[in-house]
């Protein structure tokens, strides 16, 4: 059941449909379900036991920024900013600069998570 | 269109018939526009039949495409001005940093780099900024990635999202005014 939700969730926000479109994949679509299924299954094994096995730093730096970019996609995708802000935009008569206003909300992110894992917790 | 302007029959609608008459029904006048309508005027195609046919006799008429134009007249540009843009650029950029914060907090993701950066390497570490470097750099990425956008330029040939949403909403505002102001669609019978 829990399963279900969480399917649900992603497929409501549509990030797999938008990575499928950029990368022009689409008949992989079987593969991508089945990484979304193992990724889980893993995530779930990790999450309640404890094993460790040692990697290289390199590998570990690609799984962080794979992370980003999820999250970073889950939050693109919420509703508040792909339904509000372009219609605030064209309501305040800013649309020409939207990208400029994006691009606010994007540095914004990527210098606060900065600043909260390399100064707030210490 | 600007106010007190003369809406001909040429401007709303494209005429395919002979070279002579082609002319005369272009320039003939449908509507004038007055202060009463403020923003938006919609011209009906019963408009522009009942235009055609006073002028011109046997004339067969087939329209084309959508039923109604919706008119804008300007009265005057709206331009943000620089200062306001910078205030809202600033609001946008402080309240994204302090809700990513904020979300970190509340999913306790603290907890689980650590904990994932003991599975991957056997080592504790208080900060394991290896991860999390990466993780804030993906972060700006992947927002990029779902927007298509970088700067001004774009990665790809397709519409953003946010463009087609946009779209949606500008195709949502022309269907209500168009049902909305027309005076052709609403007749009021019991006050005749």
């Amino acid at each position: 059941m829990v399963g279900c939700g969480f399917v649900a969730f992603l497929t409501v926000l549509g990030i797999l449909p938008r990575l499928m479109q950029l990368t022009k994949t689409m008949k992989y679509i079987q593969g991508y379900e089945w990484a979304i299924i193992s990724g889980t299954i893993v995530g779930v094994w990790f999450s309640l036991n404890l094993v460790y096995f040692p990697l290289f730093p390199t590998l570990i730096a690609l799984v962080g920024l794979a992370h980003g970019i999820f999250v970073g996609m889950l939050a693109a995708a919420l509703t508040e900013v792909l339904n509000v802000f372009p219609i605030l935009a064209k309501r305040i008569g800013i649309d020409d600069q939207l990208a400029i206003l994006l691009m606010a909300i994007v540095l914004g992110k990527i210098v606060g998570s900065l600043f909260h894992w390399m100064y707030f917790t210490s | 269109m600007r106010p007190k302007e003369k809406i001909t029959v040429g401007d709303v609608a494209v005429v395919f018939t002979s070279k002579e008459e082609k002319e005369k029904i272009e320039s003939l006048v449908i509507y004038k526009v007055n202060e009463k309508d403020q923003n938006i005027i919609i011209i009906d195609v019963m408009r522009i039949i009942q235009a055609i046919s006073r002028e011109m006799e046997n004339m067969e008429i087939q329209q084309v495409g959508p039923t109604q134009t919706i008119v804008e007249v300007v009265f005057e540009r709206k331009r943000a001005s620089l200062p306001f843009f910078i205030v809202v650029w600033l609001l946008l950029f402080i309240g994204a940093a302090l809700a990513i914060m904020n979300f970190h907090e509340d999913v306790s993701m603290r907890a689980v780099h650590q904990r994932l950066f003991f599975i991957l390497t056997g080592e504790q570490d208080e900060t394991p900024l290896l991860l999390q470097v990466p993780y804030s750099i993906g972060l700006g990425l992947g927002m990029i990635l779902f927007f298509n956008h970088v700067f001004k330029k774009r990665i790809n040939e397709e519409p953003s999202p946010l463009e087609v949403e946009m779209f949606n909403y500008q195709q949502d505002l022309d269907r209500y005014v168009i049902i909305n102001e027309n005076d052709e669609s609403v007749t009021h019978i019991d006050e005749r």
